[in-house]
């Protein structure tokens, strides 16, 4: 303790170097925390993503339609607890460059639970879209984008076309729901007013959602569903949401090993400038820190009294910089929605402040240890 | 003296003495390198991005696709429309006097991929007859064109060296039937996606598909577009609209683009400031190591102009290794380099401007880095040398 206020005057011996290796230091790890922050991030808010529901889709994208008579089909399969399903028409809002999407449901009480990481809907709401046939609920982005409010009617014009061979939709919004994806252009609909007001692949659904008792056996009965259909015309591809979560961020692997390389060419350069910084001054300090041998410091108080040093200004530079990565972290947002900073990426940021530290302060602190008093006093 | 000579002296000073401070001058440039280094890979990769994407896009050809559909995957249009949009004007007319408007379909499936089996989803589109005439940039590498009315596939050489099955001669269980492939292909400068060729009304058959996705039309010069455009306006009834194929490209890369310009912006520029810190610190250690040589420059008549000039010269000149260092170190690790975010593959491309861009960047940092040690080099007083002496 008593040599704190020597550690002290240390540190601010030249205050404008200090100060530039601190911001330096405060800068990398701002960096550190944003990147670290945006690669743990996903995969937790990977790991949350539900196993025990599954996605069915046609296996071919873009081909025929699945019919929606496989829903019967499909809830006996073994395992399967409920299923329900989704189809979608594309519209646009007043001009042709305000896309809206539909959801059409079946609105029945799986809406409540079953996407949960995609949306949250009311129960009062889901029974309002069940008592309109025309009924729509919205996402407050909607009122903010639109200003489209509860009780409003909306007309949307859509290449999916009516039997009397008009494209315009009408739909009265009597509810709101959540969205929690990237795109809260999505209003949902009743799919029994889409399938029988449209022309074309009536009967049809985009696809089901399958919830299963026990996660552990999704690959199982996803295997299980598509092997089913693998002879119809019907062809499946059935997969968890959090296995296509997974394969999706998989298809990020190559971003995974540019931030790695970015933040190790981060950390090179500031041990270098830091270790550099480091030597220069112990440079200069010869004469001091001579004195402070001839006074009776030992060669590892001297060791210890550097590396203390180094470390504590390097250390609360790193935590202020991942302080500023946190204020900053919700800017990020728009890149990768839905994501929080984890706290971990705090402690690994400290962790590698300290070694940073460490190895920056090794060299300098040994040769201010193994100084010759004689030699250095007499400025040789 | 004069000022030139002045600054040339001290350059040559400064120059010869700079062995003696090794460990700043390798600070400078570790990280100047460092900042280069990253801005130019992430340029790099924008650059490879944009290069694979746009290389075939043609001013003069433009995609038809219905109103308010976000891809043309997304886009549905009637078998009736297509000779319509054919009659409208500004559409380039083949030897035979048709018009090039050839309707398109795609749909996309998985097959498995030759690196570890697992996965990976492919294109299979379909032309119309004559479809050469709208993608002149299509060349058979092997192989024959498909038959129309045969289950007959050509593969773009990326398929058949990703995934597995794609190679001519191979049949491929689709759509209730076996497909063969008939032969490989290139799409001019770039590889693009990784995509599989038919007849369009082949293909819509065996999918059970009753409609197009997109029509794709052939302008008879780029001017054109908006005659084109005002026509199909101008009928409500068609629904759908025309989009230079540029724009639709465009759309389709946004959130490629977005996400890399984000990271090159936002990290470039922290790291430069960083780099930027760390040389300000260098040169402040280096200009009083210096003061006493300084002060007595001064004393015999350098003039403070020259010692600030020659100052900041230093600091380009030590930026300068840095940014060739990095920008070669990224030229040597990932020119070439195939990165596939997005399940999107390119390869980046290192090319002259971003080299440019990256020394402009490198010559900023040392610029601003070298300002405040130069001024603070000019302020030594003089009695400082002759104090010391």
């Amino acid at each position: 303790m008593k040599y704190l206020p020597l550690i002290w005057s240390g540190i601010w011996r030249k205050p404008g170097r200090t100060i530039l290796i601190f911001l330096q230091v405060m800068i990398a790890f701002a960096l550190f925390g944003v990147l670290q922050g945006l690669r743990t991030g996903t995969q937790t808010a990977m790991a949350n993503i539900r196993a025990d529901v599954l996605f069915v889709r046609a296996a071919v994208r873009g081909g025929a339609a699945l019919p929606r008579a496989v829903l019967e089909p499909l809830r006996d399969v073994p395992g399967v607890r409920d299923v329900t399903f989704v189809d979608t028409l594309q519209g646009t809002y007043q001009k042709p460059n305000q896309s809206v999407f539909v959801l059409a449901i079946d609105a029945s009480p799986a809406w409540l639970t079953m996407l949960s990481d995609f949306m949250t809907v009311q129960k009062k709401d889901l029974d309002a879209l069940r008592d309109s046939r025309t009924g729509v609920l919205i996402d407050p982005f909607m009122t903010q984008k639109f200003g489209w409010h509860v009780g409003d009617k909306i007309h949307l014009t859509s290449a999916t076309l009516q039997a009397n061979g008009s494209g315009n939709w009408t739909f009265d919004i009597v509810g709101n729901y959540v969205a929690h994806g990237e795109d809260p252009s999505v209003i949902i609909a009743n799919y029994a007013y889409l399938d029988e007001g449209r022309v074309r692949d009536k009967g049809t659904v985009r696809n089901f959602f399958v919830s299963i008792s026990d996660p552990h056996q999704a690959a199982a009965i996803s295997a299980s569903i598509d092997h089913r259909f693998t002879n119809s015309s019907n062809g499946t591809k059935t997969a968890s949401i959090r296995e296509i979560s997974q394969q999706a961020l998989q298809s990020l692997g190559d971003v995974d090993f540019l931030i790695h390389s970015i933040l190790s060419a981060v950390l090179v350069a500031l041990l270098f400038a830091v270790s550099t910084m480091l030597t220069q001054t112990i440079r200069e300090r010869i004469p001091e820190l001579a004195v402070l041998k001839t006074v009776g410091f030992s060669n590892r108080a001297l060791f210890i009294l550097v590396v203390v040093e180094v470390c504590w200004v390097c250390i609360v530079a790193a935590l202020l910089g991942l302080a500023v990565a946190i204020a900053v972290f919700p800017l990020a947002k728009n890149l990768a929605p839905g994501l929080s900073m984890p706290l971990s990426v705090l402690g690994v940021g400290a962790i590698a402040a300290c070694l940073v530290a460490l190895a920056g302060a090794a060299i300098p602190a040994m040769r201010a240890a193994r100084l010759p008093i004689v030699d250095a006093l007499a400025g040789r | 003296m004069n000022y030139f000579k002045q600054v040339a002296g001290l350059v040559r000073i400064n120059i010869t003495t700079l062995p003696q401070r090794w460990t700043l001058f390798a600070t400078v440039v570790i990280g100047v390198a460092c900042a280069v280094g990253v801005l130019v890979s992430l340029l790099a990769m924008g650059a490879g991005a944009r290069q694979e994407a746009m290389g075939n896009v043609r001013e003069d050809r433009v995609t038809v696709m219905s109103i308010g559909a976000q891809s043309p995957m997304l886009s549905d249009i009637s078998r009736d429309a297509v000779p319509m949009i054919g009659d409208l004007p500004g559409i380039r007319r083949n030897s035979a006097g048709e018009p090039i408007a050839l309707p398109q379909a795609q749909v996309s499936m998985d097959a498995i991929k030759k690196a570890d089996g697992g996965p990976m989803s492919f294109v299979l589109g379909g032309d119309g007859p004559n479809f050469l005439e709208d993608l002149p940039e299509f060349h058979l590498t092997s192989g024959r064109l498909f038959t129309p009315g045969l289950h007959e596939l050509v593969a773009s050489t990326k398929c058949a060296r990703q995934l597995e099955g794609f190679d001519v001669g191979d049949k491929r269980p689709m759509a209730g039937g076996d497909w063969t492939v008939v032969g490989q292909f290139r799409m001019g400068s770039s590889e693009g996606i990784c995509m599989a060729l038919t007849d369009v009304d082949t293909l819509n058959s065996a999918f059970g598909r009753n409609s197009y996705n997109t029509i794709s039309v052939m302008l008879d010069s780029p001017g054109s577009f908006d005659l084109l455009a005002k026509a199909i306006q101008a009928n409500p009834a068609f629904k759908v609209e025309a989009k230079r194929e540029r724009e639709v490209v465009e759309v389709s890369m946004k959130p490629l683009i977005g996400m890399l310009n984000f990271l090159t912006y936002f990290v470039g520029t922290i790291m430069a400031l960083a780099a930027t810190l760390g040389a300000v610190n260098s040169l402040y250690a280096i200009v009083d190591s210096r003061r006493r040589e300084l002060a007595t420059l001064r004393a015999i008549g350098f003039g403070n102009t020259s010692i600030v000039t020659s100052i900041l010269i230093e600091s380009i000149i030590l930026a300068m290794p840095g940014a060739l260092m990095g920008a070669v170190l990224a030229w040597l690790l990932f020119s070439g380099f195939a990165a596939s975010p997005f399940g999107f593959s390119f390869k980046l491309a290192v090319t002259l401007p971003i080299v440019g861009i990256a020394i402009g960047w490198a010559l900023a940092m040392g610029l601003v880095g070298g300002l405040l040690p130069a001024v603070r080099a000019a302020r030594i007083p003089v009695t400082f040398a002759l104090r010391a002496l």
